[in-house]
């Protein structure tokens, strides 16, 4: 074959190839521009889908704010209406022995008023015993002065530990003494409410380290749901019925069990796994916060790390089961 | 002289483009820039290849192993504006790179000076057919632009996708030589030459849509 056959057979070839290439790549460019043109329908839609996200995210995110300010201003209320029950049952505590020195003081001053008119008269044998009377008097005022002075100590002690710093604690004295605050709490708000108090501690119990603060929170709100559930029976039930609180706590080698029971009319079946959610209350409106069960929960099962339950028979009462570590 | 069509077209094209590209320069953006540069260094390489190499070398094949690194390293600035993602920066460096080992390597053993380097040729031209598909698959991949007809960027990628796809072609008939050929047609080279044309034709097109769209950018800017 001459040099000239193959060059014309080659342009041929060259001149297919170049057509088919160039076909291939415009075909290319073509499909590219008409894909491109969707892709870009929907990045657009897919932009104001986000745009729309971005905004109801924007909206979620304000109501969140609002939420956990209103969350923040029920749990100060909370506070404040514990606060309200503490400082109640704190001032029926203080009465009892301010009424005695009170009295006693008042005895003495008759008393001194007496002596001196039996001094006038020279009667010095009823002196001498009117004035052991005085010196009796005198003793009994300083004993229940020393117990007003042991209260406020008490009290003191319990809001002086820093927040959240572990102390060892009595269980049974700080279980005792918010169960009385709580009662003479409810008792001053209602004059009419009255409840037997019955309290089975257990002596073999020591002390364990716990947060006093949040732990008499926890008791605070136990016992006056208690007060609560007993006296709403009585209100609505025969007379016959005799509200009762019971405070039972029990050593285990590992644990230690409190048990806070009621004989008021028990929480219906159909609520009671919602009654630790924050908010529910079965309380009427102004009267509960629906806090005070929520909180207690996690004080007990997250910053102590024990356990909180409840059993409840309808008309029966509730029993409120504690659990803390001793460790 | 200018003898030919086909020269004729190229010549007046590549200068023609280069010099009212120049005016354009202070006004559009970073990727133009660079293609303005790119086509005033084709213009100086080709006129020095036309008319110093003779009289100073004894081919001026050696123009080309210089200018074709250096057109490929201005290209690579280009696209590296153009596809605006840091995660190919490396790669880009690396391409760059190779071409020019490879451009020394075969200058070394294979196509001596007075040889055209068509094996560069080619393998420029694949590295540029991939970056053109890369840009097209970026531009897909985030679709910011309204109409691409309108875009200098889709111009200059398309112009670079059939130009050097041809180029494979032409460059490929001519080193493989697969039918032995002692005279390769000169209808490759024409086509060759005319699509050149062409592609700084539409280059000079897309600096024009680049222009315009700096243009409507700045007064959107002040209004």
């Amino acid at each position: 074959m001459s040099d000239s056959t193959i060059n014309s057979g080659n342009v041929i070839v060259f001149v297919i190839a170049g057509l088919v290439v160039i076909s291939l790549l415009f075909g290319f460019i073509v499909f590219f521009l008409i894909s491109y043109r969707q892709k870009k329908k929907d990045f657009v839609l897919m932009q104001l889908q986000k745009n729309e996200i971005e905004s109801q995210k924007k909206t979620v995110e304000k109501t969140l704010e609002e939420l956990a300010s209103a969350q923040n201003q029920l749990i100060q209320s909370e506070k404040m209406a514990s606060l309200g029950v503490l400082i109640a049952g704190i001032s029926h505590e203080l009465q009892n022995p301010l009424n005695f020195v009170n009295n006693f003081s008042e005895i003495n001053k008759e008393l001194i008023e007496e002596a001196i008119s039996r001094l006038q008269n020279k009667e010095y044998e009823a002196v001498v015993e009117l004035l052991q009377d005085i010196l009796d008097n005198d003793a009994r005022i300083h004993s229940h002065g020393k117990r007003a002075d042991s209260i406020i100590k008490g009290m003191l002690n319990h809001s002086r530990n820093n927040p959240g710093e572990k102390t060892l604690t009595d269980i049974n004295a700080l279980a005792e003494e918010f169960l009385r605050l709580s009662y003479h709490g409810y008792r001053a708000r209602d004059k009419q409410f009255n409840s037997i108090l019955d309290v089975k501690l257990d002596p073999t119990i020591e002390k364990i380290p716990t947060i006093p603060q949040d732990l008499s929170r926890v008791f605070l709100n136990l016992f006056t749901n208690a007060c609560y559930a007993v006296n709403e029976k009585k209100l609505n039930s025969e007379p016959g019925f005799k509200p009762k609180i019971t405070l039972e706590t029990i050593n285990h080698p590992n644990t230690i069990e409190i048990h806070i029971q009621d004989n008021g009319n028990g929480i219906p079946e159909a609520i009671i796994s919602k009654i630790f959610q924050p908010f529910f209350t079965t309380k009427p409106t102004g009267q509960g916060t629906g806090l005070g069960l929520s909180l207690s929960y996690d004080i007990i099962k997250n910053t102590h790390g024990g356990e909180i339950s409840v059993t409840s028979k309808m008309n029966e009462g509730t029993t409120f089961t504690i659990i803390l570590n001793k460790k | 002289m200018l003898v030919d069509f086909p020269h004729g077209f190229y010549y007046l094209s590549l200068l023609g483009s280069s010099f009212i590209s120049i005016f354009l320069y202070r006004n559009v953006d970073k990727p133009f820039q660079w293609l303005i540069i790119l086509m005033l260094v084709t213009s100086i390489s080709e006129i020095i290849a036309k008319y110093l190499a003779f009289e100073l070398f004894e081919s001026n094949n050696i123009v080309y192993h210089f200018f074709t690194p250096l057109e490929f390293s201005i290209y690579c600035i280009i696209y590296y504006f153009f596809i605006r993602t840091t995660k190919y920066n490396t790669y880009f460096i690396l391409l760059s790179a190779s071409l020019i080992i490879f451009e020394i390597i075969n200058t070394i053993f294979f196509q001596s000076f007075s040889v055209s380097n068509t094996n560069t040729l080619i393998i420029e031209s694949v590295f540029l057919v991939t970056l053109s598909l890369l840009l097209f698959y970026q531009l897909k991949e985030e679709p910011l632009y309204d109409n691409l007809l309108h875009e200098g960027v889709f111009w200059f990628n398309s112009a670079i996708l059939i130009y050097y796809c041809f180029n494979i072609l032409v460059w490929g008939f001519h080193n493989l030589r697969v039918y032995e050929l002692t005279n390769p047609p000169k209808l490759m080279y024409d086509i060759n030459l005319i699509l050149s044309g062409f592609l700084y034709l539409i280059f000079l097109f897309s600096i024009c849509l680049g222009y315009k769209k700096f243009q409507l950018h700045l007064t959107n800017r002040y209004v």
